[in-house]
């Protein structure tokens, strides 16, 4: 066949109208990007610039060596990491069970527990917190029900202990929805067959359970820890100077120091470890992708 | 769930509990008659509801914060629905990378965009206005709006609209009479998911509002750094009343099964 035959076969293409024509049909596109564009990635280039000193004169890494060269800092970023990873791990053993039982339930018994689930994810931080705070003050409702039980009370509140039981309240229901969405598209006659074959339960649950359902614990454990390690309120209201985290810190270089390039380079810090952990889930998904 | 042995249910009991505690010893000690937040709480009285009602220092945050959710609410569907439309029934070049740009601030801290967008405004003199509020909110809401218009839309095939065009309607009378009614339930479904994130929405809020523009997290957080007080139990209660509700009408709506699970 030569090229006339292919030219004489193709409808024609209006020459007359350009690549813009063509692309018409995209302009519904064009509101949402340009949005983006301009104040979205826009404040971020800016922010990269502002940490880098870009804003007066040329660039300098001065506020970097400052974060990295100071042994609070460190400390501070440090303990952010650790914090979001065990709320991630007891989400996921607190999570687990429960998102099982929500797979395999149905009606309304399934309906009253996603409400469980959904309500407390709906009630603003702030107000959550508080709620923790009335709990587990000295004089509050945990050291009343303990002490009238003649056991010792606990200081949990202004600790560690306390933000991370927060922390875990605000973060589950995230872990429990990506894992029940996964449990629900198992096929319960799998682990009939599993159980007729003589597997245990918990054999079961190890060998063929986990197994597929480790994408949704992905999912799950990498969108509880990157927005554990970027809130602040549940830390700002239940610690104290001693439970430092790195967004509380940035927002108090903005808003007590003032010090907008310091807390830009903080922010940086802060975007680098949650973009880590995103090309981490993106990796080892094509890897998975690659040995299926 | 009934199959689930003993300890299995037991344990879920615990979560449930564990999960509603907070919720609702806010809504125990709001009932109080006394003047500090005690346990167990002393007394019954609507007192705290009273004041809270009445207070200008939590009404005014209250009604921003409604003003806020509706103009984020609004501006998201307006930029999400012609994105959602076209990524459904174009061929859009790239069209994974382009989605995966238009849903990325989901997985930012709400902080670093905060801060990121008061410094890029303050150079426009924005820096504390309500619109840089408005835009704030817009980015973190308008993928969601995105994210449940396309799961609608995804679902119904392209034949009313085609038959609509047929018949001889134009581009605007098919979008207006057809395609707008067909996705509804997504409209209400993403509307009130933007509203209630843009309502409890925190770390924009805390940077980018002023005295007269500020929200009700915001207020009930600098309050509480002062205060402990069963006032802010009160405002709180009336929160989750509000929010209660309108989870029960996207459940009527549109079933909150549906919209957090994957439907079999």
């Amino acid at each position: 066949m030569t090229t006339q035959d292919i030219q004489a076969l193709s409808p024609a293409v209006p020459t007359s109208k350009g690549v813009l024509s063509r692309l018409s049909p995209l302009y519904g596109l064009l509101p949402l990007v340009a949005f983006l564009l301009f104040f979205f990635v826009g404040p971020l280039l800016l922010n990269l610039a502002e940490s880098l000193g870009m804003t007066q004169a040329g660039i300098d890494f001065a506020q970097y060596r400052r974060i990295f060269a100071d042994i609070y800092y460190l400390r501070v970023i440090a303990e952010t990491i650790i914090l979001g990873v065990a709320v991630t791990v007891i989400c996921a053993i607190i999570g687990y069970p429960l998102a099982y039982a929500i797979a395999r339930s149905s009606g309304l018994q399934k309906s009253l527990l996603i409400f469980a689930i959904v309500i407390p994810l709906l009630v603003n931080v702030v107000v959550r917190s508080f709620g923790w705070m009335v709990l587990l003050s000295g004089k509050g409702a945990l050291n009343w029900v303990l002490s009238s039980f003649g056991l010792p009370t606990l200081s949990l509140m202004y600790h560690w202990g306390g933000v991370t039981i927060a922390l875990v309240h605000v973060m589950l229901p995230f872990m429990v929805l990506s894992l029940a969405s996964t449990l629900e598209t198992l096929d319960p006659r799998l682990e009939e067959a599993a159980a007729v074959l003589g597997a245990s339960r918990f054999a079961t649950f190890r060998r063929i359970v986990l197994p597929l359902s480790l994408e949704g614990l992905m999912t799950g454990s990498i969108l509880v820890f990157t927005l554990c390690v970027g809130s602040f309120v549940t830390v700002m209201l239940l610690g104290s100077t001693s439970t430092m985290v790195l967004p509380l810190l940035i927002y108090q270089q903005l808003n007590i120091a003032s010090d907008w390039p310091f807390a830009a380079a903080m922010g940086m810090v802060l975007l680098t470890i949650v973009m880590s952990v995103l090309w981490l889930q993106a990796r080892l998904r094509r890897t998975k992708w690659r040995a299926s | 769930m009934n199959s689930l042995p003993l300890w299995h249910r037991l344990f879920v009991a615990a979560v449930v509990i564990f999960l509603a505690a907070p919720v609702l010893i806010i809504v125990g000690v709001a009932f109080t008659s006394a003047e500090f937040v005690t346990f167990p709480p002393r007394g019954f009285s609507l007192r705290w509801f009273e004041k809270v009602l009445t207070d200008a220092q939590f009404m005014v945050p209250l009604w921003n914060s409604f003003l806020l959710g509706v103009a984020s609410t609004a501006t998201s569907i307006v930029l999400a629905v012609p994105a959602a439309i076209t990524l459904v029934r174009n061929q859009v070049p790239m069209k994974d990378a382009v989605l995966a740009f238009m849903l990325s601030p989901l997985s930012l801290p709400t902080i670093i965009l905060a801060t990121s967008l008061l410094f890029f405004l303050a150079r426009f003199g924005l820096g504390t206005s309500p619109v840089g509020l408005l835009i704030g909110h817009v980015i973190i809401t308008v993928p969601y709006v995105l994210r449940t218009l396309l799961g609608v839309y995804a679902g119904i095939g392209p034949e009313t609209e085609e038959a609509a065009r047929t018949l001889g309607a134009g581009r605007w009378r098919t979008f207006w009479h057809v395609t707008l009614p067909m996705i509804r339930p997504g409209l209400l479904a993403g509307g009130i998911l933007a509203f209630l994130l843009s309502f409890d929405e925190v770390a924009v809020a805390l940077l980018l509002s002023t005295t007269d523009t500020t929200t009700l997290p915001v207020s009930l957080l600098s309050y509480l750094v002062y205060n402990y007080d069963p006032a802010v139990a009160a405002i709180s209660t009336v929160q989750i009343v509000i929010v209660v509700v309108l989870l029960l009408i996207l459940e009527r709506c549109f079933g909150v099964n549906h919209l957090v699970l994957p439907s079999k």
